[in-house]
């Protein structure tokens, strides 16, 4: 298993660094957009519910069918397959922040409103700082699903680990699947590590 | 004060990083004008493909390999310009993509998939390869023994006594299960499940299953424990291997019809089977067996 | 001087029978402790809701030192008004010391300063800077926590303070405690209060005037004394007659007047 390792270094590693790549560029994008979707959607409770309906039936679609439905329009690759992650997870995060944010005691909330927060302020200050247990809990959950559909884009020939992983499924070599699972769960390991740091220096 | 120009820092870095993201994606799926080769997600095609790429290469044409495309979009890929040429069959190009009936003659086959790909898609399939790569039931020998099955019409009486081991994809795709019942009748299987495609031939080995779809081709059937059904009432169309190019390559590189027809003329059923065998059943990678082939095969007889 | 006026107020909440607010006018002059005070529903807290413009009213104006409320803007305007809830409303994610900083962060006084009127006011509601600077509010106690709320909306020096049951939450022992202190720090001010109650006790043994109100109306607007000996109808009449605690320690001329 090692010496594979050793004569095949460099298409791992460069298949673990394009996976690595794939997805924080997907949890970076997911994020931002989430954030941008629920800031819009604090206002209106009815509208919360119908947008994460949505994004529910958007998470249930089989991912090769939505990256077939895509080529068309993106093309074969990353240009597809991120967006359909991105997709993917809009529903894990959403669901998560807005959950979150609600579940903020009302009382605080009317607490600084009367103080004179602005809406922004109270977001920002209030109930964003106490909703960040239940937002993590999303983005991780947002982790380890990227990385496991990242895998399955490899048929649409998006980069990273799924190449060998598919590869090795087909030819029964025991080497690709092992070192292809190894390096995922290394993937999901390190964004885990990441996150905490995120949260660290959030909570000062 | 401070604190805002913290955060003012922070703000630019992360926009910097998102647009460099940004960028940086949009370009890696740039190249050149290179011709864009691609295969399906199976053994035989990546073969097939990397032929057709090292000798396209070989005539000083620049290729790009876009391998192992699932077989459910790469039909997809090719009319939306994601790619240019890739290894397809008669019998597929027929019943799955065209949704016609079955055609026994190869030739009316290859003319009819030609003259309509040609109207609805723009696109060639080139000249068609002997090698025929057709759909298939393959059986545990030992249960074949068992029941004395030789042929789908068998196969189709004692089905309540078999496990089938579907692929997902062959229960509703029209030259799959409706095609068969359609001509001999229902299969009530004893139990179906569905597994990876991949992974049929270790299901039949270690008895978890007795009768799977097959492709006539594959390098296992070769071996003893493996029995490939005889489709005697013919439901199945011939599926013979053929490059289909979309026409404005061909167009802007029309070498590429006789170097593809080279290659295609060099194909057989049998080598084809063999050559599968190499990476299915010994382990040797795609790319070598390919080139093996292409230097000693293809090349030598130019 | 006038500090808090309301002209033809009218406020009604969808699905109610009868008006939140019915055509409520009243002048309140600077350095009152007005408590308001009235069973659910009368209308006592949609009044002082409307003065920091938490509700706005269907019609009427209101005036903060003659200037109609709503040319100012919500925002700055609450910044100007101290507000204290029931239920208290810290935030637990901030020490005690950023909790009470609320106010001066929303208007960027420089650390020194903030420092300086956290632990000013700290003093203020009796409890040593030192030791709860740097406490969460999950380390206190309910009698603690609503002392942090009275620094927190007494830090900016507003000169109208609305409070809205802020003792209801309290024990009995802690509140008797934190009405008279609460007392004490409005004697040494010049701050006009508007605190809401249920409790008649309450409501004599704190306010210089009192308001009654029900059903959304003002019944009376006197001192304890005048209630007492002159009620302004059967409802105000009952409402005394409910605690005869109340009418014994007033009439006598005790506290309040």
């Amino acid at each position: 298993m090692f010496s594979y390792f050793a004569k095949h270094a460099d298409m791992l590693l460069g298949a673990f660094a394009e996976h690595l790549l794939i997805v924080f560029e997907t949890l970076f994008l997911s994020v931002i957009l989430a954030a941008v979707i629920s800031y819009f959607l604090l206002k209106s409770e009815k509208a919360t519910n119908m947008v994460i309906q949505i994004f529910s039936a958007v998470y249930s679609i089989p991912s090769m069918a939505l990256f077939a439905m895509l080529i068309p329009l993106l093309g074969l690759g990353n240009a597809t397959a991120i967006p359909v992650l991105v997709a993917y997870n809009q529903y894990l995060l959403i669901r998560n922040i807005m959950s979150g944010m609600q579940q903020v005691d009302k009382s605080m909330l009317e607490a600084g409103t009367g103080m004179g927060m602005s809406h922004w302020q109270l977001v920002t200050r209030v109930q964003l700082p106490l909703a960040m247990p239940s937002i993590v809990a999303g983005i991780r959950l947002s982790i380890v699903s990227t990385t496991g559909i990242a895998v399955i884009a490899a048929s649409i020939n998006a980069g990273g680990l799924g190449k060998i992983l598919l590869s090795g499924l087909r030819t029964m070599n025991v080497n690709k699947i092992l070192w292809g699972t190894i390096l995922s769960v290394i993937i999901a390991l390190i964004a885990d590590v990441g996150l905490r740091q995120l949260e660290k220096r959030i909570r000062r | 004060m401070k604190n805002r120009i913290r955060k003012a820092a922070k703000g630019i870095i992360i926009l910097t990083l998102s647009i460099s993201v940004l960028i940086g994606s949009a370009l890696s799926t740039q190249a050149a004008d290179k011709i864009r080769v691609a295969s399906k997600d199976f053994t035989e095609n990546e073969i097939v493909a990397e032929v057709y790429a090292l000798a396209l290469e070989d005539a000083g044409l620049a290729v790009e390999r876009i391998f192992d495309v699932g077989s459910s979009v790469i039909h997809t890929s090719l009319i939306s310009n994601e790619i240019d040429i890739y290894p397809e069959y008669t019998g597929t190009g027929l019943i799955s993509i065209l949704g016609l009936d079955p055609i026994t003659d190869p030739q009316e086959v290859y003319d009819t998939v030609k003259d309509a790909y040609e109207e609805q898609f723009q696109v060639t399939w080139l000249d068609y390869s002997s090698a025929n790569d057709g759909q298939g039931l393959v059986i545990r020998t030992a249960a074949a023994e068992e029941y004395g099955i030789v042929t789908i019409s068998d196969l189709q009486k004692y089905a309540t006594k078999l496990r089938f081991a579907s692929q997902g994809e062959f229960d509703e795709r029209a030259d799959g299960i409706p095609a068969l019942e359609a001509l001999y009748g229902p299969f009530d299987w004893k139990s179906s499940k569905v597994y990876d495609n991949s992974l049929k031939y270790q299901v039949l080995a270690s008895d978890e299953a007795d009768v799977s779809p097959a492709y006539t081709t594959e390098g296992r059937l070769t071996e003893e424990q493996f029995t490939l059904l005889e489709d005697d009432k013919q439901v199945w169309p011939p599926y013979n291997l053929a490059p289909v190019v979309r026409d404005e390559v061909l167009e802007a590189n029309p070498e590429i019809a006789e170097i593809l027809n080279a290659v295609s003329a060099a194909f057989t059923t049998e080598n084809i089977t063999a050559l599968n065998a190499q990476v299915d059943i010994e382990g040797e990678e795609f790319t070598d067996v390919a080139r093996a082939f292409y230097e000693e095969t293809v090349k030598s007889s130019k | 001087m006038t500090a808090v006026e309301l002209k033809n107020v009218n406020k009604q909440f969808p699905g109610m029978s009868y008006k939140a607010l019915d055509n409520v006018s009243v002048t309140i002059e600077e350095g009152e402790f007005i408590t308001i005070l009235g069973s659910s529903g009368c209308g006592k807290t949609t009044l002082i809701k409307t003065i920091n413009r938490l509700y706005e009213p269907d019609s009427g104006d209101i005036f903060l030192y003659g200037k109609n409320i709503r040319d100012t803007n919500p925002v700055e305007l609450r910044r100007s008004i101290g507000y204290v809830i029931q239920q208290i409303g810290l935030f637990p994610h901030m020490t005690v010391r950023d909790n009470i900083a609320t106010i001066p962060k929303l208007l960027k006084w420089d650390k020194a300063k903030t420092d300086e009127q956290v632990d000013r006011l700290l003093s203020l509601v009796q409890l040593d800077p030192a030791e709860f600077r740097n406490r969460y509010p999950s380390q206190l106690s309910g009698g603690q926590q609503q002392r942090i709320g009275l620094a927190r909306a007494l830090i900016a020096d507003p000169k109208v303070m609305l409070l809205d049951e802020p003792f209801g939450a309290i024990d009995a022992i802690n509140r008797e405690k934190l009405q008279n202190e609460l007392k004490k720090i409005h004697a040494e001010s010049h701050k006009t209060y508007l605190f809401v109650t249920h409790d008649i006790r309450e409501a004599f043994k704190l306010g210089t005037k009192i308001i009654i109100m029900n059903q959304g109306k003002i019944l009376q607007y006197a001192t304890a004394q005048e209630i007492i000996c002159k009620p302004a109808d059967r409802f105000v009449k009952e409402l005394i007659q409910t605690t005869t605690d109340v009418s014994k320690d007033y009439v006598s001329g005790g506290e309040g007047i």
